[in-house]
């Protein structure tokens, strides 16, 4: 009897070390990565200093960040701060340095072994960005606040992305604190996490949604305002364009027309042509951006139209109005955007590289056709002729956005200009944005908009 | 090839590529490393084939020790050069503490009649620790003599195992003091050496104090009431415990969620979580770790260095060889016949068996940390003397069953 139950005992022990051996895989498999991760793991940055980071390079091999004797420095300064991020011992990693961090340090992860003894060294990481046309974007817009995005429509890759106030992350220590008090927010990298109106920008979406429902053939009488829903409704300096087909209302950007337009459209039509677009989704890219709005309901005809002519409460980031010229660009198709080309080890052996991926069909081929119409005549006789450049055909829309500043004082209007080019055959999508820089977007933002079609076809 | 399938051929291979990995990964080289490696392999074979030449019994536990030795003191080397050199010496000792108590279980006769000594023995180290002893990490357990540390409560579990194998073998229909019950009486001893145990803060030897007489009564006499009410009572007292004491809520809440003060109280078990999974499946590689953030990782915490170095594999590795090891504990205590001999079998196996289970299940946080050590492996004179005390015994007792 008492050898059965010492027998019983050893199961029982068994047992034990069974579960042991057990929890202890579960730990590996489930919890390894988490706790890798977490900030209290000291280990984290003592490998991380046995590795040289890797660097990380335009798609032509001009270096934006590269690590010495554990130094992290970004040649550019400031130029790249919002599409890299930065790496810190103090502050952490944010963007790039951020979501690519595991590349970056070679995918050794933690553990690994180290044969040699020599450092290890980590992948290095090639953008789609287009350093030549990088540089032009950020000079263009100088020291006023805004952004500018440029895309190549067939692939979504990002050949420039500008956001400004920025920071330069090489004395991120030094100006962490003024930095984080600004109250112009330069740590806000506003080319995809700023949410401005669109404004006039946003008829591109309400014209889609109107030659949906064949309205091309419409007539306006525009008196310069209109009263919708008990409101008034003006044109841009309240100009009257008499009896105007929907084209040329679409050149002149008349209020007026659209208002009408988009009431006649109804609301849910706009929405859904607004989330074909990309607004109301959540973006899953390979760099964080913020959701772009377009609110969900609206009852009296006064909001309708405002939301058609792109006010009210519709808020877009710069890099979905970019978007929405790519979709026009490339025959109504949206390509994902991307800022990452490829990631090499330290042989020069490619280990990643992405390709380009539909994200989603905004519009029909006959819609793209139509407007690419309309955008090259708006920049040829209509209110984008700032952006017109010879020997080439640009498309391009204006907008000049109210926003909670303009209430109280006049010249306080985000400006927008989005365009591509050439016209035939796009190769390049921009959208410029410059906040409460009043003026409109024709006067402030074209002549960007025309610096960097220009240096990219040249 | 075929001396190859000897196990004691797959010892001494690792314990050469341990030491010459430990020799050429410091800088600079010290051939200290390899005179302590030599050493270890020096002891461990000659014992190994004077218990095969000899024949005196098992041969497989020596080599499952060696090997949990030599894991062990490679660790330590690693981790603290002082410490593994320090350790070397007490394996010396402790080898020696296993030939003597190997001859004295095999040739004094009357271990069986003498649990009143052994008791009261266990009580005078008991109140001797109370009276002397210094705080260490929150534990009263330490008796400072000159240079010698000596942790008593590793003794007394010995101690306690023969005491409660006395009782086990004996009579048991005896009345103490004319009426009360024997079982009850031991009851009470039980009791009172786990009363002692809290007031040292003992937890971790008070849990295994406690299950070794709860599977020993369970073996040998089976009351199941008694064991349920004894349960019962645990559960009480530990529910006291627990609303009583702050250091008892302070392990629990640690367990439950070591993040909630990470920088105070659970920062060990953090570190200990971190470490164990930076190793991954095949560790980081000894040497390239970084073990040394965990706080006594030479002591409670070696296994999770060894699982952060050598792996996951590395740490299973440890857990089944402490598995056999116990099967071996409990095949002989199945081949001995009825009485004291089988009841300290049973006991010791018992004791390594759940000793490994609390230290383990802790440092990986299957179960609430209580500070105890790993036998064989962990850094102490006390805890390997103890740990080799009782193979000794074990062996004499294998060696009995083959007599037999």
């Amino acid at each position: 009897m008492t050898d059965k139950r010492i027998i019983n005992i050893l199961i029982v022990i068994c047992i034990l070390f069974m579960s042991l051996i057990g929890y202890l895989t579960y730990l590996e498999l489930f919890e390894a990565e988490e706790l890798a991760k977490s900030p209290y793991n000291q280990r984290q940055w003592a490998y991380e200093e046995d590795i040289e980071r890797g660097m990380i390079l335009d798609k032509e091999g001009v270096i934006l960040a590269q690590s010495k004797d554990g130094e992290r420095t970004y040649p550019y300064d400031n130029m790249y701060s919002h599409i890299i991020g930065y790496n810190s011992r103090i502050y952490g990693k944010s963007l790039l340095e951020s979501k690519y961090n595991q590349l970056l340090l070679g995918q050794y992860g933690l553990g690994g072994l180290n044969i040699t003894g020599n450092k290890k060294k980590g992948y290095n990481l090639y953008l789609t960005i287009d350093h030549n046309l990088q540089k032009v974007a950020y000079n263009s817009i100088g020291n006023r606040n805004g952004s500018a995005v440029a895309i190549n429509p067939k692939t979504g890759e990002i050949l420039a992305m500008v956001s400004k106030p920025d920071f330069n992350p090489n004395t991120l220590s030094e100006q962490w604190e003024s930095l984080v008090d600004n109250e112009n927010s330069p740590l806000l990298p506003r080319a995809t996490s700023g949410l401005y109106a669109p404004g006039s920008t946003f008829k591109i979406l309400t014209s889609s949604a109107a030659l949906d429902l064949n309205l091309q053939d419409m007539v306006f009488e525009d008196k310069g305002s209109i009263e919708i829903g008990g409101k008034t409704v003006s044109n841009s300096g309240s100009k009257a364009y008499g009896n105007i087909t929907f084209d040329r209302a679409f050149q002149l950007s008349s209020n007026v027309a659209f208002c009408s337009l988009g009431v006649t459209a109804g609301f849910d039509k706009l929405k859904s042509t607004a989330e074909n677009f990309g607004f109301n989704k959540e973006p899953d890219y390979d760099f964080p951006v913020a959701k772009s709005i377009f609110p969900l309901s609206a009852k009296e005809d006064a909001e309708i139209a405002a939301l058609a002519m792109g006010q009210g409460n519709t808020l877009a980031t710069p890099l979905q109005m970019a978007l929405v010229a790519c979709a026009v660009a490339n025959d109504g198709v949206i390509m994902e955007p991307r800022l990452v080309s490829h990631a090499t080890n330290n042989s020069g052996v490619t280990i990643l590289a992405t390709k380009p991926k539909q994200q989603s069909v905004a519009m029909s081929k006959e819609n793209a056709d139509y407007i690419t119409d309309m955008m090259v005549k708006t920049v040829t006789q209509g209110t984008g002729t700032s952006a017109m450049i010879n020997g080439i055909t640009v498309a391009g829309k204006t907008g000049t956005a109210e926003n909670e500043q303009t209430v109280m004082q006049k010249n306080k209007e985000h400006t927008w200009f989005v365009a591509f080019a050439p016209a035939e055959d796009p190769e390049i999508a921009v959208a410029v944005m410059l906040e409460y820089s009043g003026g409109s977007g024709a006067s402030v933002c074209g002549p960007i908009v025309r610096n960097i079609i220009r240096e990219y076809l040249r | 090839m075929k001396a190859l399938k000897k196990p004691i051929i797959l010892l001494l291979i690792t314990t050469v590529m341990a030491f010459a990995l430990l020799f050429f990964y410091r800088t600079p080289m010290d051939v200290n490393i390899l005179y302590i490696g030599g050493s270890v392999m020096l002891i461990s074979a000659i014992t190994y084939f004077a218990i095969v030449y000899f024949k005196l019994g098992d041969e497989y536990l020596f080599l499952i020790v060696s090997m949990l030795v030599v894991l062990g003191t490679l660790m330590l080397c690693r981790i603290n050069y002082t410490y593994g050199i320090k350790q070397i010496l007490w394996y010396l000792i402790s080898v020696s503490a296993f030939y003597l108590s190997f001859f004295i279980y095999k040739y004094v006769k009357m271990l069986n009649k003498m649990g009143t000594f052994y008791f009261i023995l266990g009580v005078i180290l008991f109140i001797a620790t109370l009276l002397f002893g210094t705080r260490s990490g929150g534990a009263k357990n330490w008796i400072r003599a000159g240079i010698l540390s000596v942790q008593p409560s590793e003794f007394i579990k010995l101690l306690y195992i023969f005491f409660l194998a006395s009782y086990f073998s004996g009579k048991r229909d005896k009345l103490v003091f004319g009426k009360i019950k024997e079982k009850y009486a031991i009851l009470f001893c039980v009791y009172m050496y786990l009363g002692f145990l809290v007031l040292q803060r003992e937890w971790g030897i008070a849990v295994l104090f406690f299950v070794i007489y709860i599977a020993m009564e369970y073996i040998f006499e089976h009351d199941l009431m008694l064991i349920l009410c004894n349960f019962l009572l645990a559960g009480l007292g530990g529910g006291v415990g627990y609303l009583t004491m702050y250091h008892i809520q302070v392990r629990v809440a640690t367990w439950l969620n070591p993040w909630a003060d990470v920088s105070k109280t659970g920062y060990q078990i953090a570190q200990s979580l971190f470490a164990i999974s930076s190793g991954g499946f095949f560790g980081s590689g000894l040497g390239l770790g970084k073990p040394e953030y965990i706080p006594a990782v030479h002591t409670d915490f070696i296994f999770s260095a060894i699982c952060e170095e050598l792996g996951l594999f590395g740490g299973v590795a440890i857990i089944l060889l402490f598995f056999i090891f116990t099967y071996r504990g409990a095949k002989i205590s199945l081949k001995l016949p009825e009485g004291f001999d089988k009841c300290i079998a049973a006991g010791i196996t018992v004791m390594f068996g759940i000793q490994t289970f609390i230290i383990l299940g802790g440092v990986i946080k299957l179960i609430p940390l209580t500070g105890i050590t790993l036998p064989f492996i962990s850094y102490g004179g006390s805890s390997l003397l103890s740990s080799f005390i009782a193979l000794g015994v074990l062996q004499a007792l294998s060696g009995r069953e083959v007599e037999k």
